[in-house]
């Protein structure tokens, strides 16, 4: 057998992130290694294999009920009130999805992109949004729609593909069909100018979807692959 | 409802909670707050202090949801390692010691019997850990599982279980290592 200390020197960086998730660290070394999971994705990435391995050891933990005053603080801490907050929860929409996938910068550019787009002004029209999903529920891509309906931010929530075909984006108006309103791009932000012929159909009840063409876009004017996300515009 | 149904309802829940829905973090609350309530209770062996960290962990949740990966982790891993993090952070701020019982290597670490569905869940998710465990010496898996649990620093372990401090380094290191192994097979 080898020596314990040569093994220690060899192998204890790699069993760092393993010691973190057991908990035998003290409260400087778990510091550390809190603070190397900020930045440090090979040890991130470690210490998700131990979570997720090492988790089931919670299985033999007995349920506990904790008494009803602890919902009551934690509704009270998120401010729980009624759908009139709604609109607060759609802006933590747009940021919270939007982090689903992209990096901390984009993630950051994106949000000011985003912030200064819409230009929320008290005299302007409400802008809109739309979080478009995909079939399994997971949104995909978040649309914003500026006060004046003349042009859109359209961010992806999800990294969703390595497929070549081309994203395109269309406007549903409520019984009507598909006007395509451009291209996307699944990895980055994408800033769009509504038609001229469009200005003023974005609206409450219509929808955008987004449909996989050939690069350039549909050659005929309407979706020919298939929608891989879709959602409904809502007013903030 | 099956372990698949829960699983899916609870990504689905995680997945509004990330989009602001207040609703939804209820229902992950309802769905698992018994459970991680008592993760943090066996760690803090404290009611109020468990309650405490029981709010800062869905707090966390709340803020954190949108970063919660399906492909990457279950959900109730996920809430348990947030659950467990909460809680060892709070042991490891606090001064002074804590009351720790010992462990008798040749004993089973005390555990409360887990009611009979939580058993045939444990025997679906566990079972890879469960088979692993099984390849280390007794007392490297009773002190891996006691420091997973219980939330004990190496020192407290070496202290619980009466060795040395190196000897019990060695024999969690040793039997992370070979885990690790096992494992990712």
């Amino acid at each position: 057998m080898t020596d314990d200390r040569t093994i220690i020197q060899e192998e204890g960086d790699k069993l760092v992130a393993a010691e973190y998730v057991l908990g035998v660290l003290g409260a400087a070394e778990r510091r550390q290694a809190q603070q190397r999971l900020a930045h440090d994705q090979a040890f991130a990435d470690e210490v998700a294999f131990w979570e997720e391995r090492l988790g089931s050891f919670a299985d033999a933990v007995a349920p506990v009920a904790p008494p009803e005053r602890a919902w009551t603080r934690i509704a009270r801490a998120v401010k729980m009130r009624d759908p009139a907050t709604a609109r607060e929860s759609l802006w933590q929409s747009l940021i919270f999805w939007r982090s689903f996938a992209i990096g901390a910068a984009a993630l950051a550019a994106a949000s000011i992109g985003a912030l200064t787009f819409i230009e929320i002004s008290p005299a302007a029209r409400a802008p809109m949004l739309a979080t478009l999903g995909a079939s399994n529920g997971q949104p995909t891509f978040v649309a914003a729609v500026n006060a004046g309906g003349t042009g859109l931010l359209v961010v992806p929530a999800a990294l969703l593909t390595s497929d070549p075909r081309a994203m395109e984006l269309w406007l549903i108006p409520a019984g009507d069909k598909p006007h395509s309103l451009g291209l996307i791009e699944p990895g980055r932000p994408v800033r769009l100018d509504v038609p001229r012929e469009l200005a003023g159909r974005l609206t409450a009840d219509a929808a955008l979807a987004v449909s996989m063409e050939p690069p350039g876009g549909s050659p005929t004017g309407q979706p020919t692959g298939p929608i891989v996300a879709s959602g409904k515009l809502t007013s903030l | 409802m099956g372990v698949e149904d829960n699983r899916s309802q609870l990504v689905a829940a995680l997945a509004r909670v990330a989009g602001g829905d207040r609703a939804a973090l209820q229902i992950v609350y309802q769905d698992t707050s018994a459970k991680l309530f008592g993760v943090c209770l066996r760690i803090l062996n404290d009611r109020s202090e468990a309650e405490d960290v029981l709010q800062e962990v869905y707090l966390t949740v709340w803020r954190k949801a949108a970063s919660f990966d399906p492909a990457r982790a279950s959900p109730i891993t996920w809430l348990v390692a947030i659950a467990r993090n909460r809680s060892i952070d709070r042991l490891r701020a606090a001064v002074g010691g804590r009351r720790m019982d010992p462990i008798d290597a040749a004993e089973e670490v005390r555990d409360p019997a887990p009611a009979a569905v939580e058993l045939i869940e444990a025997a679906q998710q566990s079972s890879r850990l469960g088979l692993c465990l099984e390849q280390l010496e007794s007392r490297q898996s009773i002190a891996i599982r006691a420091a997973f649990l219980d939330g004990n620093t190496y020192e407290e372990l070496a202290e619980r279980m009466k060795v040395p401090l190196g000897t019990m380094k060695s024999w969690i290191r040793r039997g992370l290592l070979k885990l690790r192994d096992c494992l990712e097979r």
